[in-house]
């Protein structure tokens, strides 16, 4: 598979779930991201973690939970809860996390606002985790308009 | 005819104050403090004068000229760039430190990381070129600049800077490192590479250890990373702390930089450190002396650097150059002794001050009366014009135009369109109680009108008694010029509601206006008058909703105060009000004493308490209570809205009970759909009980909420110490269209997400007459209002009663006379015991004009407004805001009527 396929396939991947689950897709993405392939085809992506040592959790409205861990360079995801998180995120709806973190004329205190979106913990580290969402999708080219 | 001369011994009062006279003096060393210094110091200020005849107090026939005017041109063509420089020399002197490792940063440390950045900083004498934006494109293009200030130096690099401070706020730009070019509004310019070292290298840095999140964990306890108190203040619904954001909303203390330079302030630290007790308090005066230290580094790096290129400049240019070296490498080393030393101290110690400290309503103070003695002295002998005055006042204001917030784009929802909100405070009355207005009063006004720029904030005070007919006449008139500027503010009023405060009546006399509208004793009072902003209709709406908000879902936020449909009178409903309101208070005082607490340890502030009264004398920083003065002061969201909410219940509800409880819960939920007639009779003063109609029962649930206001902040405890307060104010920036983006309808007819109104102006529409307006705000007692207010006032521009030009000059003078007859009145008071309105701002601008700017705005560039306390440029606003302004009540001056009023 050349380059261009697989970053292709990326980003298919992620838009598929774009609307419904995506949670699901950014973490898919973020995985393929910061590992081998991604060292490959999004050169200088994974500097966006490097030293960085963070726990996140996820929760949906619906009560699902997932995490994304960041420590030594590597990020791994988790379904389910963790306990040790430094910044969890509760959200509504897929659509209101995805507003939240990759909205194109709107920032992360815009989805506070409007109370759909809600950050215990760490704040400074959802702007991170936002930054690097954005930094994903824009070198994609996924949802920024 | 002239004003009375000056008379006084101006240069006589110079050679005191400095003990030398004449470009290149040096310092005059002195036990300055509560003696001879401030003696003659004093003395100057007394010595106020106008000598511009009464009929040329506009100074018309001073124009701008083309230097000034091509920079003027320049800065409005120029968009923000977001500037590194600060934010990653503090970042390196942190890492090369160990300071993030730290749990407590000492004023020493702090003052020598300052120094770090004064010292090693890119000294800018000539801005060369900056960035636009083109409409349609992405990204921006070069601008190339025609820099000829006569002040070197800026708080960035950038001739139009945003300053980071990784401390405060500015890691809410990290999702935008790569887009803010393209922003739909106020885009700033950042380059990739700095994009980078902010992503890498800066940003992480303080992730754990900005002030935000280390309140954050303070708040959360051992273990926890949740918290109630930090829920209710992140649902934004209620109130907002903006100690995460700044310490800011005050004025420094320019007396002694200017009388006796830095030097002089490094000889006093030090005698005072080698008699200090502990090792902290020698540590403290350390910290000043890095702290002017690294003041007069940069200023001498400034002078090596207008020097250096003075060697390959030409003609003006060289001689310009070559001045500059000379004045920088004197002061603010030294005392001032000209009035362009004066404005260039100031100026320096004012970047040092925004180096330590957010460009959040960080104020000036009363330059008229600081500058004065300068000033005079020039003049007397010859050495400077007023015209030459106005035209370095002009590249002053420019100056303190050069940097912007780091506003998140979505803050523009909130915030939109605001500058630094740098208040520049003239006239009024001097310590004596007598009239302080003099000739640079003039000049600054004047300066003020060629230049209409947002920043500074100009604030006028007017005393009923003391101040002329003239001076007033000529602030409406630079209101008329530049359709919304300077705001007025009652002597009267605001001196008593200070005394009242405890200050002692000289040093209320010395008040200066702070951010918007608050006013504080200058250089002496550390008031963070923007310390908490509340928004009062949230109590209203728990009240209703027996201590939940519509915003907040299910959630039980506020006691339970009960069911108003079960209530059977008026007065249980309000004292469900005041419980709710009482709580919401003490939550907002708790989480701001905690972040107080926060400063202490993370962020003090040696420069800003060297340049302050107190400090110095004590031994301790502001932050620890090291001011003579001291406060934290709270901005008020929904005032009117609230107010008209109670006169609806009490009115509708328990007094002739047309409605009842059901139909109006009924008809809120409903967003008034199928209760249109309700909603028109609850929006009809003439119907409805309205504060701003002189109506009793209205103006009495407005006092009734204003006093209950101070009486609670009034005695909540304090982080600094005991015996200080809280002081309320009514004010609300842009914060009344986003708050009431979040608000669903309410019992005064207001619908789901309408605006609220701003400050302590009453509801826009619904008041028909001027007077009964000017009255109706008047009677709000000033005493309760110790922090300032913004009261909102539009009036028709005399250019659309023109027709056909006929009569322009005469109905151009007619307005201002009755324009001025306005503010006189609304200030007068009652004489019953009233001291009068405490202060009132102007739009100047018609609705024709607004639409047109909306459709337009590449031709309103420079159209500026009030906001509310601030001015802003229109076309910066976001719509919304836009939309509260058009919509704000308009009167004729002549008819003394609104002219929008549909009712």
């Amino acid at each position: 598979m050349t380059s261009a396929n697989q970053l292709n396939e990326i980003r298919k991947r992620i838009e598929a779930k774009f609307t419904d689950a995506f949670l699901d897709g950014l973490m898919e993405g973020m995985d393929i991201a910061f590992g081998p392939v991604g060292n490959v085809l999004l050169p200088g992506f994974k500097d966006n973690i490097k030293g960085y040592d963070a726990k996140y959790l996820f929760t949906a409205g619906n009560g699902v939970s997932s995490s994304a861990i960041f420590k030594d360079g590597k990020m791994s995801t988790n379904s389910g809860a963790i306990k040790d998180w430094d910044t969890r995120v509760s959200f509504s709806t897929p659509a209101a996390l995805r507003d939240f973190l990759l909205s194109k004329d709107q920032d992360i205190l815009n989805s506070i606002l409007k109370n759909e979106v809600a950050v215990d913990g760490n704040l400074a580290m959802i702007y991170r985790f936002g930054f690097i969402s954005r930094d994903l999708m824009g070198r994609l080219g996924i949802g920024q308009g | 005819m002239s004003g009375s001369h000056a008379t006084l011994p101006a240069v006589e009062t110079i050679l005191l104050w400095t003990g030398k006279r004449g470009v290149g003096a040096r310092r005059f060393a002195s036990p300055y403090v509560g003696g001879f210094f401030e003696k003659t110091f004093r003395k100057g200020i007394a010595m106020a004068k106008i000598t511009f005849p009464k009929t040329g107090l506009s100074l018309d026939h001073i124009k701008i000229n083309g230097d000034v005017e091509q920079m003027k041109i320049d800065y409005f063509a120029a968009s923000p760039e977001v500037d590194i420089e600060r934010a990653e020399l503090l970042t390196d002197y942190f890492l090369a430190n160990g300071l993030f490792r730290r749990d407590r940063i000492t004023a020493l440390d702090a003052a020598k990381a300052y120094r770090h950045i004064l010292k090693n900083r890119k000294p800018v004498v000539r801005h060369t070129f900056g960035y636009k934006k083109i409409k349609g494109q992405k990204g921006m293009v070069r601008l190339d600049l025609r820099d000829k200030s006569p002040f070197a130096g800026s708080t960035t690099s950038k001739s139009k800077g945003v300053i980071l401070y990784p401390e405060w706020l500015a890691l809410t730009l990290w999702p935008e490192l790569h887009t803010m070019e393209n922003r739909a509004a106020n885009p700033f310019q950042l380059s990739g590479e700095d994009a980078d070292t902010l992503n890498s290298k800066v940003f992480p840095a303080w992730i754990n250890f900005n002030i935000m999140d280390l309140t954050r964990n303070k708040v959360y306890g051992a273990g926890e990373k949740s918290s109630p108190l930090l829920k209710l203040h992140d649902y934004l619904v209620f109130f907002l702390v903006s100690k995460f954001q700044c310490i800011s909303h005050t004025i420094p203390d320019f007396k002694k930089a200017l009388g006796v330079g830095l030097r002089g302030v490094i000889d006093e630290a030090k005698t005072k450190q080698a008699k200090a007790g502990g090792e902290e308090q020698k540590d403290f005066y350390q910290a000043m002396i890095e702290g002017m230290t690294g003041i007069i580094e940069y200023s001498h790096s400034l002078a090596d650097e207008a020097a250096r290129l003075a060697i390959n400049a030409h003609d003006s240019e060289k001689d310009e150059l070559s001045e500059i070296a000379g004045i920088y490498r004197n002061v603010p080393e030294n005392p001032a002794t000209t009035f362009r030393e004066g404005l260039t101290t100031i100026w320096l110690c004012w970047i040092a001050c925004h180096l330590e400290n957010s460009n959040t309503g960080l104020s000036l103070g009363r330059l008229d009366q600081l500058l004065y003695p300068l000033y005079r002295d020039d003049v007397d002998a010859g050495r400077l014009t007023p015209e030459k005055a106005v035209e370095l006042v002009c590249h002053l204001w420019l100056k303190i135009g050069d940097h912007v917030p780091s506003i998140p784009e979505s803050g523009e929802q909130l915030f939109g369109g605001t500058g630094s909100n740098q208040a520049i405070t003239l006239g009024g009355v001097d310590e004596n109680g007598e009239d302080a207005v003099n000739d640079l009063t003039y000049v600054m006004l004047r300066a003020t009108e060629l230049m209409m720029l947002r920043d500074p904030n100009l604030n006028c005070r007017y005393h009923p008694e003391k101040s002329s007919r003239e001076y007033l006449e000529r602030i409406c008139e630079v209101n008329v010029n530049t359709r919304a500027t300077p705001a007025m503010h009652n002597d009267r009023a605001i001196i008593d509601a200070m005394m009242k405060k405890g200050e002692s009546e000289k040093q209320a006399r010395d008040y200066g206006v702070v951010g918007c509208v608050e006013p504080t004793s200058a250089g002496r009072g550390y008031m963070a008058t923007g310390a908490i902003l509340l928004n009062l209709a949230s109590a209203l709406e728990m009240t209703l909703f027996n201590g939940r908000h519509r915003h907040t879902g299910d959630a039980q936020i506020g006691p339970k105060t009960g069911d108003p449909a079960k209530f059977t009178s008026y007065l249980q409903f309000r004292s469900a009000f005041e419980t709710q309101a009482r709580w919401l208070m003490k939550q907002a005082v708790t989480l701001n004493n905690i972040a107080g607490g926060i400063h202490q340890k993370y962020h003090p502030t040696p420069i800003l308490s060297t340049l302050f009264e107190g400090p110095m004398e004590k031994g301790v920083d502001l932050v620890f209570a090291g001011a003579e003065r001291n406060s934290s002061g709270v901005a008020i969201i929904g005032f009117a809205d609230t107010a008209d909410c109670l006169s609806a219940v009490e009115k509708k509800v328990y007094g002739d009970q047309s409605l009842t409880w059901d139909d109006l819960m009924d008809a809120l939920e409903k967003n008034y759909k199928g209760y249109e007639a309700l909603q028109t009779e609850l929006r009809n003063p003439a119907k409805t009980p309205k504060y701003g109609n002189e109506d009793s029962l209205a103006d009495q649930n407005a006092a009734f909420i204003a006093e209950m206001l101070d009486d609670e902040f009034g005695k909540s405890p304090h982080y600094r110490g005991a015996g200080i307060h809280y002081r309320v104010g009514y004010w609300t920036m842009t914060s009344h269209a986003g708050y009431g983006r979040l608000t669903k309808a309410l019992p005064n007819g207001r619908g789901d997400r309408e605006n609220f109104t701003s400050g302590i102006t009453p509801v826009s529409g619904e008041t028909p007459g001027l007077t009964k307006t000017l009255n109706s705000v008047a009677s709000v007692p000033s005493r309760f209002l110790s922090s300032g207010v913004a009261f909102n006032i539009k009036y028709t521009p005399y250019q659309s009663m023109v027709v056909d030009g006929e009569n322009e000059e005469a109905i151009r003078a007619k307005m201002i006379k009755s324009f001025a007859d306005s503010v006189a009145g609304y200030f007068q008071g009652d004489g019953n015991g009233s001291k009068g309105g405490v202060e009132i701002q102007f739009n100047i601008t018609d609705e024709k004009i607004f639409r047109d700017a909306q459709n337009n705005p590449d031709k309103y560039v420079d159209l500026l407004v009030r906001v509310s306390g601030y001015t802003a440029y229109f076309i910066d606003l976001n719509p919304q805001m836009q939309n509260e302004i058009i919509e704000r009540t308009e009167y004729d001056l002549f008819t003394c009527k609104a002219v929008t009023y549909n009712l």
